[in-house]
């Protein structure tokens, strides 16, 4: 057969060319690898420490034998001369000189709140928390989503309009008035005697509704235009079901463009959950989360403590940073950049 | 015998009866109207044809003539919301137009298929090509997978695409364009198809790849006995692939003869104009190409005499007031619809008046 690509194979002019702009090329992608790499080495850590926190020993120096959790949460005597002490590198340059008998003066690598806890390690607990209520907002928030806006994109119609009106609804109101009523809602007023921690998932909900609209508007633009698109069309001229074009010809196609969405957006619910937790609205008071540790360091800002708010929230901040390179990097890889606007 | 074998022997008998009386596809007074904001597009507007079994038809005419729109709206793939459509489509002896979309859908792919402009984007980026010949086999003719993954490597061996066993495996982005049209045919006729339309199958392709292509087209369709309606732009593709020739302007037939008759004796000035505008080799180089002057008619308000009136070298007072019926020429096939058709005294007349005036100037 004659339509197989052979002539360019001894042109010789171009060669030159080619040699000449390599270098930079190389460079600059050298450059996105760095930070590729370092992004996903951070999230690796992060996810680790994650769901690891209970049982990795990441401070043996504070309470010697015992385990993250127990540390962190402990409110023992023991911490409380450890109190508020500024962040050290002493942790990785001396482990037998964090003590000074009965007053240390340092104490962890992102040093100990006011409650003479380890930052560092709350802040992995925190980790856990902050990530889990954003995966799974972002995991329901994409079903949901994805389906709305394709049956949106795909049967247009009334089913479109009323889908589309809810969006615009619910994108209308106010977020974090939303997540605030929600929470507040189906939380359990706060006595005294009821000692039961606060359930996750009304915040979950919250992070979940606050994400569907434009996950639903994403899908459904990619929807219709994938659905007008000649393969679809031909896949329907063989005789496929509705279904079974929705399904294995659309959604793999938008796969791409959901994951780097996705992404970015799960960085925004992390941010979400901060702003609720900065309100107390998030989970109950001993665990924390990211956004829970910088509201409560931010009380001794003034009086020159600035670790107990900032250290949590570089953490988040490299997290988000690293959530969003990566998010970048799929969306170069799939060309949907356009798409995340 | 069981009462499946008896009802399948039924069929068989059934298939068999329908296959000796009447044309494969018969299309009575079709009008496709889009509904739109500026108005009722009327994009097909009384056609009516026939094909018989195991023929081809070429269907010619410029953009935006219907030939496309005419195409689909036999096979009812247009979407329903704001689209019009009445007239009769026969396919088999039975009313196909207004068929619940799942009895359609049991028709695509089986009995009629089409094959698309631009092989680029008419195949699923994601899919692998032999899952995708595959899909229609197992669902239309309930294969297994290993017996659809069969069924698809010889399909791609009768479209002749080299490697066949490797390209069962690949994504449409690793194949040329002229391979991915013949993927496009291979997944067309996978189910067997009856009726196989090919939407100008050639438009989007290296013109050193075309004539590969629709000898294959007709090759598969000879082999396997399957009428073809070849939709293009082109005179010259329909030339040599095509058994008849209907041409089209402004969503009307204005034409239509077998092959042979019809470039030898064409009647509509818009035939000839066509037939002239394509290069001819002969001709010295930098030839000024002819062109047909103006542009397709609007189709929310057509003129009100022939359609192609405005554009006609060949226009008298009689054709901007009065639409000219479809007439029968010598041949009996031969069909037109012109007042003052090519060989006619005023358009010999008139002709001889356009060429002195050329030679004035």
């Amino acid at each position: 057969m004659t339509d197989i690509e052979v002539i360019t194979h001894d042109q010789a002019p171009e060669i030159p060319l080619v040699a000449a702009s390599a270098p930079k090329q190389v460079r600059l992608r050298k450059r996105g690898q760095v930070a590729k790499w370092l992004s996903i080495a951070w999230l690796v850590f992060i996810t680790f420490s994650a769901l690891g926190a209970n049982s990795l020993p990441y401070v043996p120096h504070d309470c010697p034998g015992e385990t993250n959790a127990g540390c962190s949460t402990a409110l023992i005597g023991d911490l409380l001369n450890k109190r508020e002490l500024p962040p050290s590198w002493a942790f990785f340059a001396d482990p037998e000189r964090k003590v000074l008998a009965d007053q240390p003066t340092h104490a962890g690598l992102l040093g100990t709140d006011s409650n003479g806890r380890d930052i560092f390690a709350r802040s992995m607990l925190g980790a856990r928390n902050s990530l889990l209520i954003a995966g799974l907002a972002i995991t329901f928030g994409l079903a949901i989503g994805t389906f709305l806006g394709m049956v949106a994109g795909y049967f247009r119609g009334w089913v479109d309009t009323l889908i589309e009106n809810l969006t615009n609804v619910l994108l209308a109101f106010p977020a974090l008035l939303l997540a605030i009523f929600l929470v507040t809602f189906f939380n359990t007023p706060n006595t005294a005697e009821s000692a039961e921690p606060r359930p996750l998932w009304p915040i979950i909900l919250a992070l979940v509704i606050l994400s569907i609209p434009p996950l639903t508007r994403l899908v459904r633009a990619n929807t219709i235009a994938y659905a007008q698109r000649d393969f679809v069309v031909a896949a329907r001229s063989l005789g496929a079901k509705g279904s079974r074009i929705l399904f294995k010809e659309i959604l793999p196609n938008i796969v791409p463009t959901l994951l780097s969405f996705a992404l970015t957006g799960m960085a925004l619910l992390i941010v979400a959950e901060g702003a609720l937790a900065f309100l107390g609205l998030s989970v109950e008071v001993p665990i924390p989360t990211w956004g829970k540790m910088i509201a409560e360091g931010s009380q001794r800002l003034r009086a020159g403590v600035w670790w107990i708010s900032l250290m949590p929230a570089l953490v988040m901040f490299l997290t988000l940073l690293a959530i969003n390179l990566l998010g970048d990097v799929l969306a170069q890889r799939f060309n949907t950049r356009e798409a995340i606007g | 015998m069981s009462p499946q074998q008896a009802a399948s022997a039924r069929d068989l008998v059934q298939a068999s009866s329908r296959q000796i009386e009447g044309p494969l596809l018969e299309v009575t007074d079709l009008h496709t109207h889009f509904r739109t904001d500026r108005g009722l597009v009327r994009a097909v507007d009384g056609v009516s044809f026939s094909l018989q079994r195991g023929r081809s038809l070429g269907i010619v005419g410029e953009s935006g003539s219907g030939k496309t729109v005419l195409s689909r709206s036999i096979m009812g793939l247009l979407p329903k919301r704001n689209t019009e459509r009445s007239g009769s489509v026969y396919f088999e002896g039975r009313e196909i137009i207004d068929l619940p979309m799942a009895e359609r859908r049991r028709i695509w792919g089986r009995e009629m298929s089409m094959i698309f402009q631009d092989p680029m984007t008419s195949l699923n980026p994601v899919m692998r090509i032999g899952k995708q010949i595959g899909e229609g086999l197992r669902l239309h003719l309930g294969m297994s997978k290993e017996d659809a993954r069969a069924t698809a490597l010889h399909l791609l061996r009768d479209v002749r695409i080299p490697e066949p066993e490797k390209r069962l495996d690949q994504y449409a982005f690793e194949l040329s364009g002229g391979m991915r049209q013949r993927v496009m045919i291979a997944l067309a006729m996978a189910c067997g198809p009856t009726l196989l339309f090919a939407d100008e199958p050639t438009t989007a392709l290296d013109v050193t790849v075309q004539a590969q292509i629709l000898d294959l087209i007709n090759v598969q369709r000879r082999e396997r006995n399957m009428s073809l309606i070849l939709v293009t732009h082109d005179l010259g593709v329909v030339a040599g692939h095509t058994d008849e020739i209907m041409v089209m302007y402004g969503g009307r037939m204005v034409e239509k003869a077998p092959t042979r008759v019809l470039f030898a004796n064409m009647k509509m000035p818009y035939t000839e104009a066509l037939l002239n505008s394509i290069p001819k080799i002969e001709d010295p180089s930098h030839t000024r190409l002819n062109v047909i002057p103006g542009r397709p008619p609007d189709l929310v308000n057509p003129p009100k005499g022939c359609r192609f009136a405005p554009r006609c070298s060949f226009a008298q007072d009689r054709c901007i007031t009065e639409e000219p019926p479809l007439m029968t020429a010598e041949h009996p096939e031969h069909v037109y619809a012109c007042w003052y058709p090519v060989g006619s005294p005023s358009h010999r007349a008139r002709s001889a008046e356009l060429a002195a005036n050329a030679g004035a100037r």
